[in-house]
């Protein structure tokens, strides 16, 4: 595996969170994501937007070191942790959801939120407990604790996943497609939440490509298409930009998203 | 009741030692890792006591201990080897070792005692060692079967990119595994013979893989109790079942069915469920009241959503 060797550090006028440094996973001859730079800005909720298929679910892979890279580097708080293990991630404080619920079946909603946090706070113990019930708290799910995820909506899973991933008290959440096969009401709730995590100081990046909720939701959005980032800035710039234009609404039938 | 213990003695000792091989077969697969290698174990485990205790004269539990370090030994370097296997492949790996270890005992020579096996295993073990060492690996699996313990178990076996993804180290579980299946598929091995007095290389080959498999599938996975309820089952129930005669199998293999059919979970399964039902219909009213403000606000939802196209 080459790495890092041709990605020297850009610069940003902040201290990013975490980075993605000329990031690239192919698989054979599929870019699934190629060359991606991208430095994350501390307290925003930043946004990966881009049709099915651009590679914005691999570049998370890449950046939780779920997918193996095939060039550049990623790098939290000054530290490159390109080869670190993928079990290894979260102690680094970065915590995440997934594109499709990934709950424990036959557990219940309080042994599936602790499950994270038993493991990265293991040394201290007396903790876990509190942070738990912060978590429940906070993405409202009082009550439910007893229940399975099998009795509660799909709204309500995805509750428990984000109180699964913010229990270990990250400093960076990603959330892949956390609001996909939602009604319009669990929609806007999901999105207020997430204003709320970040009004309490969390950096966030989503990934989605429900252009009216990214908008609704991001500081900063950066357009991904065929592996690459086709554009970046506010919402507002990005929605506006015609290559974004063009691969949502595929004027030369280059794409059927 | 001392009568009783007396008469079925062979029984009882059987169950006991049915029930820790499949307990070797269930640790690993509550990490999900499908593996049939506890019948090599059983079989390393069985043979080496059986060799040590007849051709070297060493002590009953001295053999018993060695050969089930032994089994012990062995399962760890094949996990370092095929762990990295997933599913199916992993699967397939497990029972080419068992069935090379059969080949082995086959083709041993006066060492095994080839096709006739060795006999005349004569110890000094009796039923309540057997069941003193069932009771202490009924203590220790416990505790894999609550708190944190289980919970990251569940996960590894769950869904393994999940249990990364959360800070479990899914690769040094799954290989802790095959030396904690490996000691007590072992021990399993040299409690057997001590029992049976006898060991041959028709006991230690696939049916075997079956009869454990079909233990833990009526049982249930999930708890050492389900392993104990399966061996129970399937020790006594040819004793039940003398009448059927040849239909034996027959009447196994629907069960078998039905079992793998209408509850997956195995009996401890419906035993969790109903545990759980009792649970929930207690916190019911709390959940029923969280429900109807949810309902509610999907009323609004509606109502507003068709104030906006009318």
């Amino acid at each position: 595996m080459e790495t890092s060797e041709a990605t020297e550090a850009p610069t940003y006028d902040y201290e990013p969170v975490a980075e993605a440094r000329g990031v690239a996973v192919h698989y054979g001859g599929i870019k699934a994501v190629d060359g991606v730079s991208l430095g994350l800005r501390p307290g925003n909720i930043s946004g990966i937007l881009g049709p099915n298929g651009s590679g914005k679910t691999t570049l998370l892979g890449a950046l939780t070191r779920m997918v193996q890279l095939t060039r550049g580097s990623v790098w939290c708080q000054g530290q490159n942790y390109s080869h670190v293990k993928s079990d290894r991630v979260i102690t680094l404080g970065i915590s995440r959801t997934f594109q499709s619920v990934r709950l424990l079946p036959e557990r219940t909603v309080w042994d599936n939120i602790i499950l994270s946090t038993d493991v990265v706070f293991k040394r201290e113990g007396d903790k876990v407990e509190g942070l738990v019930k912060e978590a429940i708290a906070r993405t409202g799910l009082e009550g439910l604790e007893k229940a399975r995820p099998d009795e509660l909506s799909y709204g309500m899973q995805r509750r428990v996943e984000i109180a699964r991933a913010i229990a270990v008290q990250p400093r960076l959440l990603f959330l892949d497609e956390p609001t996909a096969g939602m009604s319009r009401k669990e929609r806007s709730d999901i999105s207020a939440l997430m204003r709320n995590l970040r009004s309490e100081g969390l950096t966030q990046l989503i990934v989605e490509h429900d252009v009216g909720m990214m908008v609704e939701t991001c500081d900063y959005l950066y357009a991904m298409n065929f592996g690459s980032l086709i554009a970046e800035g506010t919402p507002q710039d990005v929605v506006r930009n015609a290559a974004v234009q063009e691969a949502y609404l595929g004027k030369h039938g280059r794409h059927d998203a | 009741m001392m009568g009783w213990i007396d008469q079925n003695e062979f029984l009882i000792g059987s169950t006991l030692t049915v029930f820790l091989l499949a307990i070797s077969i269930q640790i690993p697969l509550r990490l999900g890792v499908i593996s049939f290698a506890s019948i090599g174990y059983y079989a390393i485990g069985g043979y080496g006591t059986a060799i040590l205790m007849t051709q070297y004269d060493v002590s009953t539990w001295t053999s018993v201990v060695v050969a089930s370090v032994a089994a012990a030994a062995v399962a760890m370097l094949l996990g370092l080897i095929i762990s990295r296997l997933n599913g199916l492949y992993l699967a397939m790996a497990t029972v080419s070792f068992s069935l090379l270890l059969s080949a082995v005992a086959v083709n041993g020579g006066s060492v095994t005692g080839g096709a006739v096996g060795l006999f005349g295993i004569i110890g000094d073990i009796t039923i309540w060692h057997t069941a003193g060492i069932a009771v202490v690996i009924i203590i220790l699996v416990s505790f894999t079967e609550r708190g944190k313990l289980s919970r990251r178990i569940d996960a590894t076996r769950e869904d393994s990119q999940l249990a990364s993804a959360m800070g479990i180290n899914v690769t040094a579980y799954r290989r802790l595994s095959f030396p904690v299946s490996g000691l007590i598929g072992g021990l399993a091995g040299g409690l057997a013979v001590n029992l049976k007095t006898a060991i041959n290389p028709e006991s230690v080959n696939f049916t075997l893989v079956v009869l454990a498999l079909t233990i833990i599938i009526i049982g249930g996975q999930a708890s050492w109790i389900g392993a104990l309820a399966g061996s129970l089952f399937f020790v006594w129930l040819p004793e039940i079942l003398v009448f059927v005669g040849e239909w034996e199998e027959v009447v196994y293999g629907t069960l078998v069915v039905f079992a793998a059919v209408l509850v997956p979970g195995g009996v401890v399964g419906v035993f969790n469920d109903w545990r759980h039902r009792r649970s929930v219909a207690r916190e019911r009213p709390k959940v029923a009241l969280l429900e109807a403000a949810a309902g509610e606000s999907d009323a609004e939802l509606t109502q507003s959503r068709s104030g906006k196209d009318g």
